[in-house]
């Protein structure tokens, strides 16, 4: 952009005063610093969810005292996937502006994490600094914490079938996103994913302001795959009609039945190349007319996704963009995501977190660009976090995955399941090898990797976890919390 | 920092299962072993199995819980037997076909807008699948298959669905999800197996006299958590609660619905030959420790809601 460079908005960047500090919520404070700092010296997840969780425990107003009632600027950030990439890219947008950022950067999502955000960046007084507060909320802990952060911009990145044995149906879903909507401040923005045709719908009788992010690409990225789950109209259940099909159910869509349509979009990606396995660069069309070209050091579409959200936020909480291709050009990925993570040996491990049919397509399909995965781990288990039922798997469309495995060492409490999916996808059983552990399958399959090369690691949320922190235990990589 | 497991050697890791030998046609493993006894006739020339006919019923309206994998199954197995397989889908508004003339029927898992969409279209379609049912066909309705193939589904808020009176069973919309890891003892032309899956519905199905259970719970809720009765079966329907999916984990189950659907079609007793099924049998039986650790609990997890306090 060739604009002079503009100033953030002054109330962004304004000292905050502390709220009246009463006795409660002084040891609430404190009994969250004694946490974090124990839980930090015990590395047990990096205090990420403890410190909010001893908080509440003690103060279980608390998010609501430190920042819904000293209106802080809240940017919330919530949907199926890219929440956490969607977040990482907003928080250096604005940072890239000169806008101090406090941003729950290790993706500890639920109520108790997002109070840990809150309490970790508070003063012993319960001030805030300065500055915006990113917040990554998973879907399910939105209406909780959505009154307690009182957003000034809620972002809706898409909506896919996740963990059904978590929260049901995917319409129970919008509806609850609806409510929430509902919940919001009258001048607070709404943005939501045009493309995606149930957060397209949502809110749609809201008065506030919206800004809508999508694709205005002309040819199709993707096709509509047993993964799609919004491929009917969410208003009249007639069947939609694609012009463009970007990612899963995500496109240029009509109704024929009832009319509803992708709406107008105010940020738009207008071309998009996926270069490799680390990089993607896309060209994002901003309201007044003028674009961004972005070279964003991960790769897929849905990467584009997530910068077009995170730039339509930054829109939404009127923060310039003069800035914005510097500051995605040297961000990392959130751990596991796609990460590569080299050995010493001059191996090397890309580490891509999967969690459902379409974040597992959209990882393979940005593994294919450099036909990989070859040399396979592959993990899931049993968690409450990942989820008891892993039917989805059937859904993913490993088929296409296959003929490019050399061998797979399969992983993680389901370790079993992934070993039949592969099988029926074509695998021989000889090339698999079936290692529960975490730690004995990293080593089975590095025992495999000739040197100079690379394994490809696909994993659920725990197993990603587990591995990444055997990884660091290693010495080959830092803990994900330290990013 | 351990870094000296680099150079471990790969014989010393400790693998749990050796990959098996493609060589070897296992039989199957005593936890699956039908309680009458392995058939003993030799397995039928490949050369006198026609292709299975299949036909899947609505795969984008009734496609949640991965159940396409229960048509992947039966292709699969199939395909490495040398016999042929044909899928035809059939979608909402889409002209009726003759079910009667295939051999294999699935109608999988979905959603409460969708089951109103497949009740739309189920007129159209309903006396061609009884026809078929009362003809032998065989049939895997799951779930919300199960539901449209019985006589009514009454959900918990919105109009009564009108079912395709394939099967005599009734559905209401319950108070409670049943979402756990289950099992039940299935018993087909005199062999008894246990199945296991993934149950994951709200809906308490009544059985009518004109069918039988599916199976008998060993764990898990089944068709209303309280008689004890999974899913439903007439003539060659079976019908149940339990996705998984179902076949790929329960190999049993996916080797007698090809072999009732092929010996049909070829009007004689078909023998199949055995595979492999080291990788499935072990799927089965991780699935069915999960099940019976949850046993005589009706959902493994608490069911989260969307409106989780102080988590």
């Amino acid at each position: 952009m060739t604009e002079t460079p503009s100033a953030p908005p002054a109330d962004l960047v304004a000292a905050r005063r502390a709220p009246r500090l009463t006795p409660r919520l002084y040891a609430s404070l404190l009994a969250a610093r004694a946490a974090g700092a124990a839980s930090r010296v015990l590395g047990r997840g990096g205090g990420t969810s403890l410190p909010g969780m001893v908080a509440r425990r003690v103060d279980p107003a608390i998010l609501r005292t430190l920042v819904a009632d000293r209106g802080v600027p809240v940017v919330a950030i919530t949907g199926s996937n890219g929440k956490t990439t969607t977040a990482r890219f907003t928080a250096a947008l604005l940072r890239g502006e000169g806008i101090p950022v406090a941003h729950n950067r290790s993706g500890s999502n639920l109520v108790q994490g997002v109070t840990s955000l809150a309490v970790g960046f508070a003063d012993v007084r319960g001030a805030l600094p300065p500055g915006v507060l990113v917040a990554e909320v998973d879907e399910g802990a939105l209406l909780v914490v959505a009154d307690e952060l009182r957003p000034r911009v809620l972002v809706i990145v898409d909506l896919f079938r996740d963990q059904l044995d978590r929260f049901g149906e995917l319409h129970a879903l919008g509806a609850a996103m609806d409510a929430v909507a509902a919940t919001l401040a009258a001048d607070a923005v709404l943005v939501v994913n045009g493309d995606d045709p149930l957060v397209a719908s949502l809110a749609s009788d809201r008065a506030g302001p919206r800004v809508t992010f999508g694709f205005d690409v002309a040819e199709s990225l993707d096709r509509i795959t047993r993964a799609a789950d919004t491929i009917r109209c969410p208003r009249c259940r007639h069947d939609l009609a694609y012009r463009a099909v970007y990612l899963s159910h995500m496109g240029d869509f009509a109704c024929a039945g009832c009319g509803f349509a992708r709406p107008r979009l105010d940020v738009a990606v207008t071309a998009v190349e996926v270069t490799g396995i680390a990089e993607t660069l896309c060209t994002i069309r901003v309201p007044g007319g003028a674009s961004l070209e972005l070279r964003i050091p991960q790769a897929g579409i849905h990467v584009a996704y997530d910068a077009a959200a995170a730039v339509a936020a930054a829109v939404a909480i009127g923060a310039p963009l003069d800035h914005a291709a510097s500051s995605l050009a040297g961000i990392r990925p959130a751990f596991g995501r796609m990460e590569s993570i080299a050995l010493p040996d001059g191996r090397s491990v890309i580490l891509a977190f999967s969690k459902n049919p379409t974040s597992f397509n959209t990882t393979l399909r940005a593994l294919g660009t450099e036909g990989e995965p070859r040399r396979l781990l592959i993990a899931l288990s049993n968690t409450l976090v990942d989820g008891e039922d892993f039917a989805w798997l059937w859904d993913v469309d490993v088929e296409s995955m296959a003929p490019r495995v050399e061998w797979a060492v399969v992983s993680g409490t389901r370790a079993d399941e992934i070993a039949t999916r592969l099988k029926y996808a074509g695998l021989d059983p000889r090339q698999m090898t079936v290692v529960e552990d975490r730690p004995a399958a990293l080593d089975a399959a590095l025992a495999q990797v000739p040197p100079g090369e690379r394994l490809t690691i696909v994993a659920g949320y725990t197993p990603t976890i587990e591995l990444r922190e055997e990884m660091h235990r290693r010495g080959w990589t830092g803990r994900f919390w330290e990013q | 920092m351990t870094t000296e497991t680099l150079d471990r050697p790969a014989d010393e890791t400790p693998l749990r299962t050796q990959a098996p030998d493609a060589g070897t046609l296992a039989g199957p493993r005593p936890s699956e072993r039908p309680t009458a006894g392995p058939r003993e006739a030799a397995p039928t020339p490949v050369a006198d199995l026609p292709p299975i006919r299949i036909l899947h019923l609505w795969p984008r309206l009734l496609n949640v819980a991965g159940d396409g994998g229960n048509v992947t199954a039966i292709e699969a197995r199939a395909r490495w037997r040398g016999i042929g397989t044909e899928t035809v889908s059939y979608e909402a508004d889409d002209p009726v076909p003759d079910v009667a003339a295939f051999d294999i029927v699935f109608a999988q898992g979905g959603q409460d807008v969708e089951m109103t969409l497949v009740a739309r279209d189920l007129p159209r379609i309903a006396g061609a699948l009884r026809d078929a049912a009362d003809a032998g066909v065989v049939m895997l309705p799951v779930c919300a298959g199960l539901q449209l193939f019985g006589h009514r589904y009454v959900p918990n808020s919105g109009e009564a669905l009108e079912g395709a009176h394939v099967l005599d069973l009734e559905t209401l919309g319950g108070s409670q999800r049943f979402m756990q890891h289950a099992a039940c003892e299935v018993t087909i032309d005199g062999e008894t197996a246990t199945v296991v899956g993934f149950e994951n519905h709200s809906g308490v199905t009544e059985l009518g006299p004109g069918v039988e259970p599916f199976g008998r719970v060993v764990a898990g809720a089944g068709n209303n958590g309280t008689d004890g009765r999974e899913g439903a079966r007439r003539d060659n329907v079976f019908a149940t609660y339990l996705h998984g999916p179902v076949l790929p984990k329960n190999p049993w189950l996916a080797d007698q619905l090809a072999r009732i659907a092929l010996s049909r079609r070829t009007g004689a007793p078909v023998v199949l030959a055995p595979l492999d099924d080291a990788v499935e049998t072990r799927n089965h039986d991780v699935a069915l420790a999960k099940a019976m650790r949850n046993r005589g609990q009706r959902t493994a997890l608490t069911p989260a809601t969307l409106h989780r306090r102080g988590r």
